[in-house]
């Protein structure tokens, strides 16, 4: 980067960790930050960024959700042996699912087990899940937003009671996109499925998924037993083409407004500040009006330049690793944790409702429960504040192992958006790993957080 | 596929016709809810008459209820429900498991642990009187299931039932009842709280306490006796503990109930807190959902209570 040529001072930021604000004259992360910082941000980019990779195939995450015995293992199983066979993805025994050890996001034990297979146009992360609290950890930890989900239906049952709490759990962690994959198809009479397929079209609705939604007949069983027949591996094919066409790429979003998460800091002789980090979504110009926001301050400025891979360009977009000269700012009005955003585009604020799960003792979390004013320091993406955690109405406390929503209140006001991930963590332990849902208006912290009345 | 197509212009064009023209088997399916494949039958059986198959599929239900039940026994449940039910001088708390978390949030299975937890208080009005404090009665999950309802049903007939419905299984896994002597206090708590069809609190944790009042001071006993529920849920004592006992060095490890720092204000004791509200606790048990992760029947034995 040319800018590093006129960096006049450089400094190591210490770290952030017991002393939140920071005030250097010049940041640039040293090793052992840089580290830190690519794990927790890796997640963090994850969500919003994960479908830039280089590779020309997009990565997608699915999981197959419904009732038990409905044959999700089965199915899963199947569509790897018939990619197998199709010489794209390697075959994935019932067995191996269905006995996964459990898995670890994030220090959280998750009862689940993720595959990986390979479609013609797509890679595919699939989660095959037997609880609803499993999903709903899937989803806190943040290892894998659900791009979509194969609701699996046997046809001898039926949709059963508890098919609405799957679906009103599809709703819950985001996902917007239903493949419906009616099982079994091999012992019932084409009347059933039918009758399968218009019932589950109606609660579709009710939930307020497309009922339009593709519905596959069809049976795992046959197809991983490799017979023959218009239900067996035909009807898997299908269901990998439906889902390879049905579920939407992630969109890069570039009709936001822009936002920039603040890596680096430094000033160039005789020109001022830059700025660098990843842009997250948006698209930015030079001479767009911004604000940097954090840690309470907010700062009105233009940008003066952009610049990626040492070339000076008019504008970039999300996804790109950009450094950005501010006008008028000066390097001590910046620091890491700061968000550089399109003017008035974000709620400035130090309230938020988030979803939060706290470790049980034996992920290495509390032994006791979390009541309201609990408060602790709260890490997200690079930097970390001073937080109190209030409980909603009617929720008593929360006790390791459980999750639950929460309202979050900092020291400072800080630029988050939904569903960034944030953990909390006692004397430097992570207690609690959670994602922000929704803004609140920001209340002003006169006393210490505890003693606040909210 | 032709068909699904025929389908999807019926559904857009008249989308409140759906079941305008369903055939006999969706009228069935909606009506009764039982699976496809019974339903199907209950209409070859009885010549496609809609009343005759829904007459044969409700004489049927508690049949193909045992016999669904049969075929699911022994299947590892380890998700559930407590309930807790306190009614004049009794109170109970039961475990209900099923398979998934999914199934404890469903209604019927809600309605079950309700049905369970009232059985069990009733059973315990029943009993007599002592001059004990108070009266402790377990139930095995064997024994649970020969509790009549307040209809005169069996609860084994219920579950049966229910395990029909929901299509997966369930298991009694244990109760125990507080009879409380003259002048003993019940409480119970249910966590998370929130659900409590007819009085039964519902929740993954449950806990009951019998205190008795030693000094009238300025408080409202029902809160202290919740409280000291919650506290028991979200501090898990093991056993109630000695005054003269000496506590345990590291305040997160005690597990005497006494001793423990207390939930809603750590700058005090247990101890402390029953004498500023001039109470004593008698006994307390906590449930925690799925901590016997056995079949009822081979519990190991510290799981089953003693009765007096
Ligand atoms: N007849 C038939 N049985 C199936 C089919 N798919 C799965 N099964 C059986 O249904 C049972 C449950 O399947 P499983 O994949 O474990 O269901 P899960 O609980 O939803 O994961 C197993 O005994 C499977 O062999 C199918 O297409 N046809
Ligand atoms: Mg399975």
């Amino acid at each position: 980067m040319i800018f590093l040529k006129g960096i006049t001072k450089l400094a190591n930021l210490s770290k952030s960790q017991q002393v939140p604000k920071l005030l250097c004259s010049c940041k640039l992360l040293s090793n052992s930050e840089q580290n830190y910082y690519n794990i927790k941000g890796s997640l963090y980019y994850n969500r919003y960024l994960r479908n830039y990779s280089t590779d020309k195939k997009v990565h997608i995450n699915i999981g197959t959700i419904g009732h038990v015995d409905h044959g999700k293992t089965t199915l899963t199983a199947a569509m790897t042996k018939v990619l197998q066979k199709d010489g794209l993805s390697e075959f994935v025994a019932y067995d191996q699912i269905d006995k996964a050890p459990e898995e670890k996001a994030r220090g959280i034990t998750i009862n689940a087990s993720h595959i990986g297979y390979s479609t013609i146009k797509r890679h595919y992360a699939h989660t095959d899940c037997p609880g609803h609290a499993d999903f709903i950890k899937n989803m806190i930890s943040g290892a894998s937003q659900m791009d979509g989900a194969i609701l699996v239906v046997a046809a001898d049952d039926g949709e059963m009671p508890q098919t609405r709490e799957h679906l009103l759990l599809a709703k819950q962690v985001g996902i917007k996109k239903i493949v419906v994959f009616i099982n079994k198809a091999d012992i019932v009479d084409q009347e059933s499925l039918e009758l399968v397929e218009l019932e589950i079209r109606e609660l579709l609705d009710t939930f307020g998924f497309d009922s339009e939604a593709p519905v596959i007949y069809g049976s795992a069983l046959s197809a991983l037993n490799g017979q023959d027949g218009e239900y067996s591996e035909n009807s898997i094919r299908k269901l990998l083409n439906t889902i390879d066409n049905y579920i939407p790429d992630p969109q890069r979003d570039l009709n936001s407004p822009f936002w920039i998460p603040i890596d680096n800091a430094f000033s160039v002789t005789g020109r001022g500040t830059v700025v660098v980090g990843t842009i997250i979504r948006g698209v930015i110009k030079k001479n767009d009006e911004c604000e940097l926001l954090g840690f309470d301050s907010r700062r009105k400025t233009t940008v003066g330049d952009i610049q990626v891979f040492k070339k000076s360009i008019p504008q970039a977009a999300a996804g790109d690793h950009v450094g950005v000269l501010l006008r008028g700012v000066k390097l001590n009005s910046v620091d890491r944790g700061m968000q550089l955003v399109a003017k008035g585009s974000i709620k400035y604020t130090n309230r938020f409702k988030a979803n939060i799960y706290f470790l049980t003792r034996e992920e290495g979390g509390r032994s006791k429960p979390i009541l309201s004013r609990y408060s602790q320091q709260l890490f997200s993406n690079t930097w970390n504040v001073p937080c109190r955690l209030d409980l909603e109405k009617g929720i008593e406390m929360l006790l390791p192992g459980e999750h639950g929503p929460v309202n979050l209140t900092l020291q400072w006001k800080m630029p988050m958006i939904n569903s960034q991930p944030f953990t909390i963590r006692e004397n430097n332990i992570t207690v609690a790993t959670g994602i922000i849902t929704e803004s609140l208006e920001p209340v002003l912290v006169t006393s210490t957080l505890g003693k606040l009345q909210l | 596929m032709i068909f699904t197509k025929r389908i999807m212009r019926f559904y857009h064009s008249s989308k409140q016709l759906f079941g305008a023209e369903k055939s006999s088997l969706a009228v069935l399916r909606k009506k009764t809810g039982y699976t496809i494949a019974n339903c199907k039958k209950a209409l070859q059986l009885n010549d496609n008459d809609l009343g005759q198959a829904e007459k044969w599929l409700k004489d049927q239900a508690q049949i193909m209820g045992w016999k669904k039940a049969t075929k699911l026994e022994g299947r590892l449940t380890s998700q559930g429900l407590i309930g807790v039910a306190i009614k004049d001088s009794c109170a109970a708390m039961i475990e209900l498991s099923c398979e998934t978390d999914f199934v404890a949030k469903n209604k019927e299975f809600k309605s079950m642990v309700e049905i369970a937890a009232n059985s069990c208080v009733d059973f315990a009005s029943s009993q007599y009187k002592s001059n004990a404090p108070i009266i402790k009665i377990c139930f095995s999950g064997e024994q649970l299931k020969e509790l009549p309802t307040q209809d005169g049903k069996k609860l084994s007939d219920l579950l049966a039932l229910m395990i029909g419905t929901v299509g997966e299984n369930a298991t009694f896994k244990r109760a125990l009842c507080f009879k409380a002597g003259h002048g003993v206090y019940l409480a119970g708590y249910a966590h998370p709280s929130g659900d409590e069809p007819n009085h039964v609190q519902l929740g993954k944790f449950g806990s009951i306490l019998a205190f008795r009042q030693f000094a009238p001071k300025e408080v409202d006993l029902n809160t202290v006796g919740k409280e000291l529920c919650q506290h028991i849920v979200g501090m898990n004592p093991k056993k109630l503990g000695t005054i003269d006992e000496i506590p345990s060095e590291k305040s997160d490890y005690e597990d005497s109930l006494l001793h423990q720092e207390y939930l809603l204000d750590e700058s005090i004791t247990v101890k402390d807190y029953l004498e500023e509200s001039g109470v004593e606790v008698i006994d307390f048990r906590r449930f925690q959902c799925g901590e016997s992760m056995m079949e009822s029947g081979d519990q190991p034995l510290e799981l089953i209570e003693t009765c007096q």
